[in-house]
């Protein structure tokens, strides 16, 4: 079950954002947005493989919720709920779909793009070869850390010091990451890339039942906030 | 022009920072068909010539272009740094990029992947993950990337650099296979093996000057040129290097590893690859010594030399002493580690900066100049880092990493990508700071640097 997540094809995991989105502008009571959310929550309980990336990034939402929260508080006539109603419409507009992101591999979104919604073949190849760029950051980023450690300029108690250490790391991997498109481009182009007008694609891009039964269910929690609605919550 | 040749004009390339012109005025045909080996000194503009004729210069790579660099068919073109080759997160994707690119019918895409991967003996299966594979592995990966097009012109850099000398041999079988009938450009360091296998060898000198162009007889008859590793010439005597300039600042250490085993773990949210890279490794390395770690890439040889330096977690057994722990400076006073990927290991933006960098955070004194002197990179005090050759900047990383004369000096393939005179300089290094009692551990495929204890490695496991 916790695996359907994985085998669903990217533009059906991407959906849930879409319809997320579109579901949140429904969002205008404190009961609508707790049903949208709780909806959302076991969905995710239920479904999700693992835990601790969506909490990562449901943590990233709530800073945008909080501030949210705190303007609408500020300059909306102190109305506290009317507040947390424009905090939860942003975690139900950003966050299913931040979290489907992260389980998209770029080879197959790339398949799918290029073969379902026939966009520009190349443009589609650059994109994902720039994504799975990510992959080797983390391996990248380890190297830099032990290159910085072993040179005396690791990490030590000192907060000020650890804020200045996560900006140079930051720098390096990006100068890394810059240097590395660079290169990757040309490798690229040198594998035919440069003159690729009529591309072709490895693997096919396929709509399982399940992939249809997926989109139904994204849909369906899309609605959420108009069924409650309309329901008269 | 016709299909399969490869032509320069009047070809200048002056790099952005750099005050002179890497190649200048040069004019090269390669015959649709030809192999040629391209040789020359460390920072010679050898790899230059291949960016050239992949139309790189000028437009990724920034500088000053004049003359002209053209090819005519489909080229395919492997360079030095594997890892910034892969295009995408799994091996068989990686390898149908190309095919994909020739607009091949899908039934056709992958019997040339298993093929390729096959060719270059890579047996991980087409999901394996791209990043998850060593750095020889990844150089494979990218090899038969290549090959799976079959290009009209391979144009090939230090194919076989991370390679021991089995592997080399069969991926260089692979090439000459792959090459049937085309265009082949190579450009290597050790040239003994591929000199039956060539048309023609081109020698370029130190300022990017063609001052040999021949069949092989008339490269082999005629003078050796300067920078060269001709065959069977005698191993070049290491460098005399000042030992004030190496000795270690502190009693040097003694580390064992005891029973020590290590799983790399490439994680993402799709699904996570284990590889174990060590098996019960019991070594210890000590002062006065130079111990190598070698065997086929893949074996744990970098992830040995990471455990015993104290950089990365072992999953069970015990190293000693416990350098994981230490901190960062009192890590950096007792060791020096040189990474793989030479471009990993700069923190700062200019040359003399890097070699300074870490001698001046601890507080011991670094003679600068003499140090850039014997790596042959005094000209290049005042440039960035990132605009050095290939060879340049290992020698470089090699100075940064051991200017502040640590006691421990561990170093991830030194002698990658050196001339005869770069590699002596590198290896009189290594020797002379044993000689001063240092504690030197290395990974290597070089069978010319001089060793006194061997660890022989396979799959993880002291062979």
């Amino acid at each position: 079950m916790r695996s359907v997540v994985l085998r669903i094809n990217p533009l059906v995991q991407l959906s849930v954002g879409l319809f997320s989105l579109l579901g949140s502008f429904w969002i205008r009571s404190l009961p609508v947005a707790l049903i949208a959310l709780g909806a959302y929550a076991v969905a995710g309980l239920l479904l999700l493989p693992g835990w601790r990336y969506p909490l990562a990034c449901l943590g990233f939402t709530a800073i945008a919720a909080v501030t949210i929260v705190y303007s609408t508080w500020r300059l909306g006539g102190h109305d506290v709920e009317e507040a947390f109603t424009a905090g939860l419409r942003i975690v139900v507009l950003a966050g299913p779909g931040s979290i489907m992101a992260g389980y998209v591999d770029p080879s197959r979104f790339a398949d799918y793009l290029a073969q379902t919604l026939h966009l520009p073949a190349r443009l589609i190849a650059a994109f994902a070869a720039a994504l799975q760029k990510f992959t080797g950051f983390g391996l990248a980023w380890q190297q830099l850390e032990r290159v910085r450690r072993v040179r005396g300029f690791g990490p030590s108690r000192n907060p000020l010091a650890n804020g200045r250490y996560a900006a140079n790391m930051s720098f390096a991997l990006l100068v890394q990451a810059l240097r590395g498109a660079s290169a990757t481009s040309i490798a690229m182009d040198a594998r035919g890339f440069a003159t690729a007008h009529d591309r072709t694609w490895a693997e096919p891009a396929p709509w399982t039942v399940l992939d249809r039964l997926a989109l139904v269910g994204a849909a369906v929690l899309g609605c959420a906030p108009i069924v409650a609605r309309l329901g008269g919550a | 022009m016709s299909l399969g040749e490869a032509r320069f004009r009047g070809f200048t390339w002056r790099p952005l920072g750099r005050r002179n012109p890497v190649v200048a005025g040069l004019d090269l045909t390669i015959e649709p068909g030809e192999r040629v080996l391209l040789v020359g000194p460390s920072g010679a503009g050898k790899s230059t010539l291949l960016y050239g004729l992949a139309g790189a210069l000028g437009t990724t790579i920034a500088g000053e272009l004049s003359g002209s660099a053209e090819v005519d068919g489909r080229l395919g073109l492997l360079l030095q740094n594997p890892a910034d080759a892969i295009v995408a997160e799994r091996m068989g994707r990686d390898v149908a990029f190309g095919p994909e690119n020739a607009a091949m019918p899908r039934d056709e895409i992958w019997p040339r992947v298993d093929q390729a991967l096959e060719s270059v003996g890579l047996t991980y299966g087409r999901d394996h993950f791209s990043a998850a594979l060593s750095g020889g592995e990844q150089q494979r990966l990218a090899l038969a990337g290549v090959l799976a097009m079959r290009p009209d012109i391979l144009l090939l850099d230090e194919p076989t650099s991370m390679l021991d000398s089995d592997t080399s041999a069969s991926v260089r079988d692979s090439i000459l296979t792959a090459a049937d009938g085309r265009t082949l450009l190579v450009v290597e360091h050790r040239i003994g093996a591929w000199l039956k296998h060539v048309d023609r060898v081109v020698v370029l000198s130190a300022d990017g000057e063609v001052v040999s162009d021949g069949t092989v007889q008339a490269f082999l008859d005629g003078p050796p040129p300067a920078g060269v590793w001709m065959p069977g010439m005698a191993t070049p005597a290491p460098l005399d290097v000042p030992a004030d300039l190496v000795r270690p600042l502190e009693e040097a250490l003694s580390i064992t590893a005891a029973d020590v085993s290590v799983e790399l773990v490439t994680r993402t949210l799709r699904g996570t690859q284990r590889t174990q890279a060590l098996t019960g490794l019991t070594a210890s390395i000590d002062p006065g010594t130079t111990t190598a770690f070698t065997g086929p890439s893949g074996a744990g040889k970098s992830t040995a030399l990471a455990v015993l330096g104290g950089l990365l977690k072992p999953g069970s057994g015990s190293v000693t002493p416990e350098l994981r722990r230490w901190k960062s400076a009192r890590l950096a006073e007792a060791v020096g580690w040189v990474p793989q990927n030479p471009e990993h290991g700069f923190l700062t933006t200019t040359v003399g900066d890097e070699v300074r960098r870490t001698g001046h955070r601890l507080g011991r004194p670094v003679d600068v100049e003499q140090v850039l002197e014997v790596f042959g990179l005094a000209r290049f005090a005042t440039s960035n880092p990132y605009r050095l050759s290939g060879g340049e900047q290992r020698r470089l990383a090699l100075a940064a990493a051991l200017a502040h004369r640590p006691g421990v000096v561990l170093l991830d393939e030194p002698t990658v990508g050196q001339d005869p005179s770069t590699w002596s300089a590198v290896v009189g290094w290594i020797r002379a700071a044993r000689s001063a009692g240092a504690t030197v551990a290395l990974s290597t495929h070089d069978a010319d640097l001089p060793i006194d204890v061997e660890y022989l490695m396979r799959d993880g496991v002291v062979a």
